[in-house]
């Protein structure tokens, strides 16, 4: 037995050292800080509802590694750092929702929300394959599934792009079913000689038979001239639900470059709203010359009001506008918490009649505060205000940072 | 299995010199770089507080705290761990041409054992495994130690304090010998037992036919990546992403066993059949 020692010896050593390490590893799993919504005012029912997803990471150590954490009025739940976890991935709570409910069907499928379209019998998904097939030449091919809820059936097809000559790049921004029809609404790319131009284009495929039943431009955005850009964005709306029109913004921004530094900054120097019908196929205006759109993200569309949304100062200012009526409701402002009149990044969504915004950053570092507000969205009456806090003030880490992405309203 | 027990012990003893000398190295380097590193950290502060008349405060704000990441960030830590990996490697392919140096070989002593000749094979494999894991227990071992040390050297206001736990989860060069969980442990070194084996079956391939071996090895070890990657390639050109990622994971888990025991029993074939002396 003697001269077996050395080859025991570094067995027993290897067993021990690497085992209590793991041991200890599962044991202690990082203690995240619990997080919840606290209310400063209103009334918390309003806040129920309401799940922030985004990303902690403790800066007090020289660590940047972030763990993603979902926080709701209740408390907080962190996505586990295990290996098998990573390999799964981060995808929206939407698509995650979806490859749960319709296993087979989410194969192969991409991870954006817009290219999928849900009602109670379907649920469609579109999107665009581009082969190369020469420098110059490029075939798309709009690759559609949809799956029948009622019967589990799946039909899946392509469909060529028609005349594709002049695209040189496409994308799907939204999918819509209406009645038998599937409606595309994408972001073309079209070359023409040496100069290239955006549209938007609209799509309408027959489900039954798969075939194009008839495409055009929507809108066309001009190239802007040397030191001006000009950019058509469509307002969000609810990812799986169909509307009937579609708000597209319109802006011209002047480029300019800081006379300080090498900055670029930028002013909006005209703006223009438009609704497209997409029963009719027609365009309208919308007259609102007093509002002016920052940035586009903000603001929401529910199907029926318009809430035209941007920050200033620190505002939110609100302009709801009732497509049917042709005439935009009582502007109203938020007040939002930040420093020295300017407020941070916030997220917006509305969801049955009531307004919802989120602050995107908390770093008590840097004294930045995330609000969560729930208000009526056709007075502004603030319903509830509340702010994301540790819900054990004694358990808060020395320095911290909460980058929030997205706000779902269940 | 007592003739197998016996071959590793055996096969061990004769690594044990080399281990040991890697152990040694890694401790001296290693706690050498803790005490540099550290009296660096303290000289700079010193300089800075008492010559420029810095204020403490004023200091820790331009320059932070020290923490242990720095030092394992730095090459006298990694130096060794360097080191150690080329050891292995080395010792994979010297474990099998050792036996064919001199004039009275001695594998010709151990392929006439009355013993399966599989267990030779197995034997040196788990030499090296008992190898690898060893250094990465040493290494556990020594962690706690070297922060302590570092604790020990610098003062409370001027470090960062973190668990071996912390500072293995936040670098993540060293995730890769010390992985964050047990499955991780088992996947990475069972692939790594996986190119073990593989490396195995082409050294014996070029010891039983020479140069006409050499090739042999080579084929079988494109052959075996290219049997490893065709999930992947497969899932990115022909089949559009059909597969989640954890059954992708699954497929290639499967597929990592078959090329083990493709390996296993090729080497073991070679052995009794081919091998010359």
């Amino acid at each position: 037995m003697r001269k077996y020692w050395k080859f025991t010896a570094i067995f027993a050593v290897i067993v021990l050292s690497i085992g209590t390490f793991y041991v200890n590893s599962a044991r202690s799993a990082e203690q995240y800080p619990e997080f919840e919504i606290q209310t400063v005012s209103g009334d918390a029912k309003e806040v129920k509802p309401v799940v922030l997803e985004g990303a902690y990471t403790n800066t007090s150590s020289m660590n940047y590694v972030s763990t993603n954490v979902k926080i709701s009025a209740k408390g907080s739940a962190y996505n586990s750092r295990s290996f098998l976890d990573q390999i799964v991935g981060q995808s929206p709570t939407l698509i995650k929702e979806f490859q749960k409910k319709y296993h087979t069907f989410m194969r192969g499928k991409n991870s954006m929300v817009n290219s999928f379209f849900e009602d109670q019998q379907f649920l469609v998904y579109a999107d665009v394959e581009n082969k190369v097939s020469s420098l110059l030449s490029h075939d798309f091919t709009f690759q559609l599934s949809v799956l029948n809820k009622e019967d589990d059936s799946i039909s899946s097809f392509k469909v060529k792009v028609p005349e594709a000559g002049e695209l040189d790049h496409i994308f799907v921004e939204d999918v819509q079913l209406m009645g038998d029809e599937i409606i595309l609404i994408t972001q073309n790319t079209m070359r023409e000689n040496d100069t290239f131009y955006d549209e938007k284009h609209i799509y309408t495929i027959e489900r039954g038979n798969h075939k194009i039943t008839s495409h055009e431009a929507i809108i066309q955005v001009p190239q802007g001239q040397l030191d001006t850009r000009i950019d058509v964005e469509l307002v969000r709306t609810s990812p799986a639900k169909a509307n009937d029109h579609l708000i597209m913004v319109k802006t011209e921004r002047k480029v300019m470059e800081d006379p300080d530094g090498d900055a670029m900054t930028e002013e909006v120097i005209h703006q223009e709203i438009l609704s497209y019908d997409l029963q009719t196929k027609e365009k309208e205006t919308i007259n609102l010359p007093d509002l002016q759109l920052d940035e586009n993200q903000l603001s929401f569309y529910d199907g029926a009001v318009i809430y035209f949304m941007t920050i200033e100062g620190q505002e939110l200012v609100v302009t709801p506008y009732s497509l049917a009526d042709n005439q935009a409701g009582q502007v109203y402002r938020i007040p939002l918490s930040g420093e020295e009149g300017i407020a941070h990044g916030q997220m917006t969504t509305v969801k049955g009649g009531k307004l919802y915004v989120a602050s995107s950053q908390m770093s008590p570092g840097l004294k930045i505060d995330a609000d969560v507000i729930v208000a009526d969205a056709q007075t502004g009456k603030t319903l509830f205000k509340g702010k994301l806090a540790v819900k054990d003030a004694s358990e808060q880490p020395e320095n911290f940072e909460v980058y929030l992405n997205e706000i779902v309203v269940k | 299995m007592k003739n197998y027990l016996k071959l590793v012990n055996f096969e061990f003893n004769r690594i044990a010199k080399l281990f040991a000398v890697l152990l040694g190295i890694t401790l001296v380097v290693q706690l050498t770089g803790v005490m540099v590193i550290s009296k660096g950290y303290l000289n700079m502060a010193n300089e800075k507080i008492y010559e420029e008349m810095m204020t403490k405060a004023q200091f820790l704000e331009d320059f932070g705290r020290m923490s242990f990441i720095q030092i394992v960030k730095s090459v006298w830590f990694m130096g060794p761990i360097a080191l150690c990996i080329a050891g292995v490697a080395f010792y994979i392919f010297l474990i099998w041409y050792r036996d064919w140096v001199g004039k009275n070989t001695f594998i010709y002593r151990l392929l006439m054992l009355p013993t399966a000749r599989l267990n030779v094979f197995y034997a040196k494999m788990t030499s090296i495994l008992l190898m690898t894991f060893g250094l990465v227990a040493f290494q556990l071992i020594l962690l706690p130690i070297e922060n302590a040390v570092m604790k020990g050297m610098v003062p409370d206001e001027f470090r960062v304090d973190m668990g071996v736990i912390q500072i293995v989860n936040s670098v993540p060069e060293l995730a890769l010998i010390i992985p964050n969980s047990i499955v991780e442990l088992i996947l990475y070194y069972g692939a790594g037992l996986m190119v073990v084996a593989i490396l195995f079956t082409a050294i014996l391939m070029e010891r039983s036919f020479r140069w006409k071996g050499i090739f042999a090895g080579l084929l079988f070890s494109a052959l075996a990546i290219v049997v490893l990657i065709a999930p992947l390639l497969l899932q990115a050109f022909v089949l559009n992403s059909f597969f989640y990622p954890i059954e992708l994971l699954g497929i290639e888990i499967v597929i990592g066993l078959i090329v083990l025991a493709a390996s296993i029993w090729m080497s073991g074939f070679l052995l009794r059949k081919k091998i010359t002396v």
